[in-house]
């Protein structure tokens, strides 16, 4: 609807002309237009969380009669001790990050491993596999909650990371062959055919040419699987109950206390210390980050 | 393939990846599927029934058809916020001369939140007592009667637990357009503008049809992801009130896990899984039909 109506405005009055010129004159109405509505639609997206983060610091009086767009009255870090007292933090956090590397590694490595066997070995069935991983893409999730709910049960895996390092992995596993196989096809098929002449074996020619080859597709696969495992919710809400394993997601729930009454300053400080580990990632490796991303889906 | 080869290598490469899949995808479907014709609650015998489930989810629940359209309904805002929104500010950031990174960076924040968080956050903003974030702003512009507890009006708490899903994932989807964006040629664009197109002709014409394949692909993901949407509304509102915020996944989680009703509610998960296949195939062939012609 936007672009709809704004673009008319300007063209009217000035003919037609090379981009060239026109990137010299003055703003035109429709940047101008453009700017403020870019402007207001970054405000829609970062004002919440900066809001979040003010909240953190007023202390709950504030808070419960102030006004929500105002400034903090008085600033306070009352809040952050309140909030390392009522839950466990940093056991957390480093459950969260226990779960996100160990599935990351398997994302990484069984994705790879098996992007080259399909895409690099080659076998008979091989079209027919690949398939078969690429269907997980549009699989949801909840399928898997009740088999592997009385799968785990059976073993005695309910309630260890194992439970949700397994299903997070796997079903992150199709977009990681599919991103390893499509950058396999760029490597040249006569660096392989130079090191088989070599005597090189499929194990070296692994460890020696695709996997040094491949860094950056796994910064990519690593960096946006992290997102979503370390935000991970329903595989940790579903098979985790005992308060040592609980990760980020399942910690903040904590917070909710008895009849459903919430000390909301707290918990705003608790969401500002839990989201602080992958912000900072995110915001030194956001080119990266914003790479991967891009060129993840485009190139289907 | 490799000269080099043998049958062993390809297999030690192919059976743990091809393993941990099974295990944690393939198989539960497979038993999804068959747990869908039993009545079970994990303890007692359980009981074949054959296509009883079926029968009483599509002809007997209520709740079953309230989700189902609550679902779709969601996923149409969700669809609106996030491909609308995506594909506005992608075209409108190509404008841009200075900035852009910043923007991108800025516009991708809220989906490194946790969905936990995002429902804290938004329980607030919606919130009347003390007043949150949205009535206040509502006040302010002269709306003042449109406030309301948006969480717990049956009329609006859809809406509201769905716009926090769009709201989160809109930036992913505008990187994926506009690193398709400015893949358009330049000399396309330019030679459009030297025979007088409009900038709205340049983008349906020349801009948008270049862009089709990965707009299609941004679809089934944002369609798939919407189908599966879980965290928000169950975090927010737990399906309520009554069941005025109750998606398919919410249903099939309390069935299994409060209800204890396995059996059904795997049939709901065959569903959805259903539904999320149709879904993919009506979007392939609606958009690549209209490529075609």
């Amino acid at each position: 609807m936007i672009t709809q109506t704004a673009p008319s405005t300007p063209r009217a009055s000035t003919p037609p002309s090379p981009v060239r010129q026109r990137r010299r004159r003055k703003p035109s109405l429709y940047r101008t237009l453009s700017r403020v509505l870019i402007m207001l639609i970054v405000i829609v997206q970062v004002y919440p969380l900066a809001w979040l983060f003010l909240t953190s610091l007023r202390t709950e009086h504030d808070f419960a009669t102030g006004d929500p767009f105002a400034l903090p009255s008085s600033w306070t870090w009352e809040n952050y001790a309140r909030a390392f007292e009522t839950g466990d933090l940093g056991r957390n956090i480093l459950n969260s990050f226990i779960v996100t590397m160990g599935a990351n590694i398997l994302i990484v490595l069984f994705g790879m491993m098996a992007a080259y066997a399909i895409q690099v070995l080659g076998f008979r069935l091989s079209r027919f596999v690949r398939g078969l991983f690429l269907v997980g893409i549009i699989v949801p999730v909840q399928i898997a909650l009740v088999p592997l709910f009385i799968d785990y049960s059976a073993v005695n895996l309910l309630d260890t990371y194992q439970s949700m390092i397994i299903p997070l992995a796997g079903f992150a596993l199709p977009m990681s062959i599919y991103l390893f196989s499509s950058f396999f096809e760029y490597i040249p098929r006569e660096t392989y055919e130079a090191a088989s002449l070599d005597g090189a074996g499929p194990y070296r020619i692994f460890g020696l040419i695709t996997l040094p080859l491949s860094l950056n597709t796994v910064v990519t696969v690593v960096l946006v699987n992290s997102i979503f495992i370390w935000n991970d919710f329903i595989f940790a809400n579903t098979f985790v109950l005992s308060e040592d394993l609980k990760t980020i997601p399942l910690g903040l729930q904590n917070y909710i206390g008895a009849m459903g009454k919430v000390d909301w300053t707290a918990t705003f400080a608790a969401v500002c210390v839990t989201i602080t580990p992958l912000l900072l990632v995110f915001l030194v490796l956001n080119k990266a980050m914003i790479q991967g991303l891009e060129s993840g889906a485009t190139k289907g | 393939m490799l000269p080099n080869r043998s049958r062993t290598s390809v297999l030690v490469f192919l059976l743990p990846p091809l393993l941990l899949y099974c295990a944690a995808v393939l198989f539960p479907i497979l038993q999804s599927l068959f747990l869908s014709f039993f009545s079970w609650n994990g303890i007692s015998e359980m009981e074949f029934v054959g296509l009883a489930n079926y029968v009483r989810m599509l002809t007997a629940d209520d709740i079953f058809w309230r989700s189902f359209f609550n679902a779709l309904l969601y996923l149409a805002i969700c669809l609106v916020l996030q491909l609308g929104g995506a594909l506005v500010v992608a075209s409108l950031l190509t404008s841009l001369r200075r900035g852009r990174e910043l923007i991108k960076t800025l516009y991708l924040l809220p989906a490194v939140i946790s969905t936990v968080a995002i429902a804290f956050l938004f329980v607030r903003i919606y919130s009347i007592d003390p007043v949150g974030l949205l009535n206040q702003l509502l006040h302010w512009i002269g709306l003042g009667s449109f406030e309301r507890a948006w969480l717990s009006d049956v009329n609006t708490v859809l809406a509201a637990v769905s716009a926090p899903e769009g709201w989160r994932f809109t930036g992913l989807y505008m990187l994926i357009i506009y690193a398709a964006l400015i893949a358009v040629p330049k000399e396309l664009e330019e030679a459009a503008v030297l025979d007088g197109a409009s900038k709205w002709t340049l983008f349906t014409k020349i801009r948008f049809p270049y862009i089709r394949p990965v707009w299609i692909t941004t679809t089934i993901m944002a369609t798939t992801y919407g189908l599966r949407g879980f965290d928000i509304p169950y975090l927010m509102t737990n399906g309520g009130p009554g069941q005025s915020s109750e998606l398919l996944t919410t249903y099939m989680y309390k069935t299994a896990f409060t209800s204890t009703d396995f059996g059904y509610a795997s049939t709901i998960s065959v569903f959805i899984v259903i539904e999320c296949l149709v879904a993919v195939g009506l979007i392939l062939f609606m958009l690549k039909r209209k490529a075609d012609s």
